[in-house]
């Protein structure tokens, strides 16, 4: 009897579920939008991301010519500490809580999205800028995808602090060259993140799974 | 009088407000903001109405003071126009004096030009203000949302825009995310149902997407549609699809490509189809198959040695979004292998064999492509007599000429290709002395969806396979068999090979035992029938009274274009209907019967397919008047009883004789028997003939006739020889004349004429010569006599005695077909039926019978004449002038002339001088006048 109700009960929980799945869109601003989806999207989104940097980091290195350009460049780190680092240690990151590690990611794509739309004015051709501008756009979207996540989750947006707003103001000091450098490492942080967030949303969306692996175990437990 | 100077004043102004009014309205379109040149009398509210269609609408004329004070008008006044149609009173509204309103119900027009007038002097309208009101429909919601992004391209949205506003509608397609807004994609002009956004999509991050349709009369929104790009992505085609083949498997084919850039960001699934060359549908590959993300596939259970097209789409793995459009076709062939099966097996043997040996021609079918699974190289034949060894043969082409004893062989074949060898296909020839047994049952051949069926039950014993033999029948070519070989466990198949329509297949089906063939059984069939292209000729073969038979033949094959199934003739006579009788096929002749007799009939015939008939050529006949044997059968017995009646009549005319030829030939008296008959008037002239011959012994000259023939009256003498050879030859042409004369002659004796005597009179008086005759011969010369004149003399005298005695001269005439006449008058009669010589033989003899010439003697004297050299015949006219001319002119003429002469003269100096009226003539050497 207790095991009939039990099997009921998942049953519908089942259902539930299976009915609000199709119904879900990632971006639902009425509401319920499930976590799952639209963590899912976000990292698709990272890896297309990632996609498109690749080919753009290799045009605008080249547009920067040598050595940005080289292969094996790989200057030391100077004068970029402004850029939000992606680097961390391991150990740490695994620690990171849901909400720090999506905090994390919105604030670094916040600033990153600042610079590179700097980065944007400066381009010299056409294509490059069109490149560019697609690119930030969709950097528009995955700052929006990952309020989304976050909204989901009932996380609060990180408040930019007033003093420390991003803007990108190129110091007369800057050297040419010191320029280049700084969007090379620009390019090389913002693949970094990509990274990251790619490994960060495939935790989370690890993370949110469990519950339906159990429902189906469950159910097989019970000789379904 | 006031007023009128009012209203001259008012038209003046108003004719020249006319002609200010187009200069105004031009200036006030370029200028409006310098302000209203022409000021009007009123305005309408609203301005430029839009009204939705059906609806009702009300506008307002205001009048201004001024105007109304000029005029003495008021809003009473005001009348409605709607084009040239004026409104009814009953739709107009006075609110307060200076202002009216007209209301129209149910606006149907989308085009409506309304003004405001007034009546001025109570009839002439005077326009204050008009306005075009526009009507349409507020726009309807646009359904069926969707967007498009075509990979690489910018994002295109379209929808369904509802029904026609007949107003200017502006379409508006609205994006965002949740964070951001995207710049409005306005539609053009020419595609309101779709509009390609600016940007490029972001996919994976969802945008919401609609459209606002606005026109005049409202504005309306679609149903927001949210989607992730990603999912309305229609990726690039793959590019590069290449086939290739396996050399250890046959039955595969590996395809390759290259996948679009959008593999990196989605994955995808495929969708590919492929077909045999040449074949028109495509066969897919399982979706299921193909459901991931690759490049490559490999196809499998395919025909060896077959080219292969195949063609290749993809589309994101969960089925949302787009397929691409499809690949270029690419094909393969895939490898060999070895045949799948037998090739078709029979042997022929020829039927001119010699003792001990036959020529049997073995023969086989090339296997078609899907079995020969690569090109045949050759084809190996291996022939087994009872406990002998093998003869090989290799052969490239599918038949084999073999010398074979008369024993029992056992042939295979095998078909060879790059790969292999088929199966052996097994066929026993049988001994020469083999029986044929087991033929198939119940054979039938029949067509059936364009194709010739040939079906038939199976023999008690089960053969190991058919062989189906075929060939046109015809007279003009020989029965060239083309076969098949089908399965021994079929029973019903069609002939494969090319059949014509309306040919008259026989098609053989013997069935093949372990042992040999079975018995063969054939049939005949069409593929398709036609009606015959020639109808059968029909004729008679026997025509009665009242019935015909008819023959034909039946037609030949080559024209029957089926089978004939009946024929039917049709006959009719001249003026009657048409009769048809209908023939069974089977039958070559049919009787007509109840046929008229002496009738034209005329009958044709026609053969009847199952598809139609074909009339031949029409025959005719006529029934004879009477059958055979009917005209003999009336015939001889009426000549039978005619002659018999003939009989009888001649037996009794014969039996009656005496009776009959009193009745017809009385007995009559033969006078001449009678005793009167010695008094008979025949009597005395002989008795009186004498004593004138006694008259003329004494010297009466009166009976001799001189028969002057005047050739010519210029005559030469010299010519006198040749005259008379002339005249010799010319009595054979004058004979008729002379006889004629000759006539006259006779008849002369018994009519003496006087009026034919009178033409000559005067020539007698001029030349006092006793003319008795004269022959005018003007065609002596000329030897053509054309006119004869026979001329009597008139001179009576010497005839009187003959005149004095007419009877006798009639008795002469009468006597002729008597017997018994005297010599003298036989001589007569003579003169006149022997006409030749009467004038010139009477005149002799007459001259002669002064000598009492006899009979014997005139005889003498006619051989005498007639032996004339030179004068005979045609030369007596002459010689009668010669006589005469001898008379005249004796010493002159010689030889026989001479002695006519003398003979005539000798008459003459007989009969003396002084009895005679012609002197001159007979007197020698007298004077002749002439």
């Amino acid at each position: 009897m207790d095991m009939s109700w039990d099997s009921w009960g998942m049953l519908a929980c089942l259902c539930t579920v299976l009915w609000h799945l199709p119904a879900v869109p990632a971006l639902n601003r009425t509401g319920d939008p499930g976590p799952g989806p639209s963590i899912q999207k976000t990292y698709d989104l990272t890896r297309y991301l990632e996609h498109q940097l690749r080919s753009l980091a290799g045009t605008y290195l080249n547009y920067l010519g040598p050595p940005f350009n080289e292969p094996d460049f790989n200057p030391p780190r100077l004068g970029a500490d402004t850029l939000p680092r992606a680097t961390v240690n391991l150990e740490v990151w695994r620690s990171l809580n849901d909400k720090l590690r999506l905090t994390q990611n919105y604030e670094a794509y916040s600033h990153l999205l600042c610079y590179l739309r700097g980065l944007n004015r400066q381009a010299a051709t056409a294509e490059l800028r069109h490149s560019l501008a697609h690119f930030c756009t969709s950097l528009q979207g995955l700052l929006g995808s990952i309020a989304g996540v976050m909204a989901t989750l009932g996380y609060p947006l990180p408040q930019p602090l007033p003093g420390t707003e991003p803007t990108w103001t190129p110091g007369p000091a800057h050297s040419d060259f010191l320029q280049k450098m700084d969007d090379f490492w620009l390019l090389k942080e913002l693949q970094t993140w990509l990274w990251r967030s790619a490994k960060d949303f495939n935790r989370l969306k690890k993370k949110m799974q469990p519950p339906a692996a159990a429902v189906t175990l469950h159910l097989e437990a019970h000789g379904f | 009088m006031e007023r009128a100077r009012q209203l001259e004043k008012y038209l003046c102004k108003m004719s020249v407000l006319q002609t200010w009014l187009v200069q105004a309205l031009f200036i006030f379109l370029i200028t409006g903001s310098i302000g209203v040149l022409l000021d009007p009398c009123g305005r309408i509210n609203p301005e430029s109405p839009v009204v939705q269609l059906g609806s009702n609408f009300t506008a307002v004329c205001v009048l201004k003071e001024r105007c109304m004070d000029y005029f003495h008008v008021n809003a009473n006044f005001i009348v409605w126009k709607m084009g040239h149609f004026t409104i009814p009173k009953e739709q107009y509204t006075i609110i307060n004096r200076t202002a009216a309103s007209v209301t129209l119900t149910d606006v149907t027009s989308l085009n409506i030009q309304l003004t405001c007038n007034i009546l001025t002097f109570g009839q002439i309208e005077q326009n204050v203000y008009g306005i075009t009101l526009i009507s349409g429909l507020p726009p309807e919601k646009p359904k069926n949302l969707n967007c498009i992004v075509n990979e690489g391209k910018k994002m295109m949205c379209y929808w369904d825009p509802g029904r026609e506003t007949y107003l200017e509608t502006n379409f508006t397609l609205k994006s965002e995310w949740a964070t951001e807004k995207f710049a409005d994609c306005k539609t053009k002009r020419d595609t309101p149902t779709s509009c390609t956004v600016d940007y490029s999509p972001v996919y994976f991050v969802n945008m919401e997407v609609w459209v606002e349709a606005a026109n005049a009369l409202g504005k309306v929104t679609s149903d927001h549609i949210n989607f992730d790009p990603v999912d309305k992505v229609k990726p690039n085609t793959p590019r590069n699809l290449s086939v290739s083949n396996s050399e250890e498997l046959s039955s595969i084919l590996k395809l390759t490509w290259i996948n679009s850039n959008i593999k990196n960001v989605i994955r995808l699934k495929y969708d590919i189809q492929y077909r045999t060359k040449g074949a028109s549908t495509w066969s897919q590959i399982p979706p299921e198959d193909t459901a991931s993300t690759r490049s490559s596939f490999t196809v499998q259970d395919l025909k060896p040695f077959t080219e292969y097209v195949f063609r290749i789409r993809c589309m994101k793995e969960d089925g949302k979004g787009f397929w691409s459009d499809w690949s270029e076709e690419a094909s393969g062939i895939t490898y060999e292998d070895r045949p799948s099966n037998t090739p078709s097996f029979w042997y022929k043997i020829d039927p001119s064999h010699s003792h001990g040996h036959r020529s049997v021609q073995l023969m086989w079918k090339t296997l078609p492509p899907f079995e020969a699974n690569g090109k045949i190289l050759g084809y190996e034949v291996t022939l087994t007599r009872w406990k002998s060894r093998l003869q090989n043969y290799t052969v490239n082409d599918t038949k084999l000429t073999v010398n074979l004893t008369n024993d029992r062989y056992i042939v295979t074949l095998t078909a060879r290709n790059a790969v292999g060898r088929s199966d052996a296909s097994v066929l026993t020839i049988p001994a020469c002395d083999f029986q044929a047994t087991h033929p198939v049952m119940d054979l039938k051949a029949f067509p059936k969806d364009n194709m010739l069926w040939v079906e038939w039950t199976t023999p008690s014993k089960s053969p190991n396979k058919y062989i189906l033999e075929w060939c046109v029948l015809s007279d003009k070519s020989p029965c060239i068999p083309d076969w098949q070989q089908e399965d021994g466990t079929v029973h019903h198949t069609y002939i494969r090979g090319y059949l014509a329509e309306s040919k008259c297949y026989l098609i053989t089906v013997t069935p093949v035992y372990a042992d040999g063939p079975g018995s063969p059984v054939s049939i005949k069939a069409y593929l398709k029938q036609a009606p015959p292209s020639k109808g059968p000729t029909v004729r008679t073969k026997k025509v009665g009274k009242n019935e015909a038979v008819l023959e034909w033949d039946q037609l030949p094959v080559d024209v029957q274009n089926g089978f004939i199934r009946n024929y039917t003739i049709f006959y009719r006579t001249n003026i009657g209907n048409e009769t048809a009788v209908n023939v069974d096929s089977s039958h070559t002749e049919y009787t007509l019967s109840s046929l008229t007799s002496d009738t034209l009939y005329m009958v044709r015939m026609a053969a009847y397919t199952d598809e139609g008939g074909k009339d031949g050529p029409e025959f005719t006949f006529t029934t004879p008047k009477f059958a055979q044997g009917e005209i003999e059968a009336i015939v001889v017995p009426v000549c039978l009883a005619f002659l018999l009646t003939t009989l009888l009549g001649v037996l009794f005319c014969f039996n009656k004789r005496d009776l009959i030829k009193k009745h017809i030939w009385p007995n009559v008296p033969d006078p001449s028997k009678s005793h009167i008959a010695q008094w008979s008037p025949h009597t005395p002239p002989r008795h009186n003939f004498n004593p004138k011959d006694q008259m003329y012994s004494d010297g009466n000259f009166t009976d001799v006739s001189v028969v002057e023939i005047e050739a010519n009256d210029k005559k030469s003498f010299p010519e006198d020889l040749k005259s008379l050879e002339l005249f010799k030859k010319e009595k054979v042409s004058t004979e008729g004349h002379s006889s004629g004369i000759g006539g006259s002659s006779c008849m002369s004796s018994s009519r003496p004429s006087i009026s034919s005597s009178d033409e000559n009179e005067s020539a007698q008086n001029t030349s006092s010569t006793v003319q008795y005759s004269t022959v005018v011969h003007s065609g002596y010369r000329h030897q053509v006599p054309s006119v004869q004149v026979f001329s009597r003399s008139e001179s009576t005298q010497p005839l009187l005695d003959s005149e004095e005695r007419p009877e006798d001269l009639q008795l002469v005439d009468n006597v002729d077909g008597g017997d018994g006449i005297l010599p003298r008058q036989q001589y007569f009669k003579q003169n006149c039926s022997q006409q030749e010589t009467s004038p010139d033989i009477s005149h002799f003899e007459r001259s002669n019978q002064v000598s009492s010439v006899n009979e014997e003697d005139f005889v003498r004297l006619k051989q005498q004449i007639s032996g004339i050299p030179q004068s005979c015949g045609s030369g007596q006219m002459k010689m009668f002038q010669e006589v005469s001319a001898a008379d005249a002119f004796g010493p002159d003429t010689e030889g026989q002339g001479e002695r006519f002469k003398t003979a005539g003269m000798e008459a003459v100096l007989d009969e003396g001088m002084p009895k005679s009226y012609l002197p001159q003539t007979v007197r020698q050497g007298g004077y002749m006048p002439q």
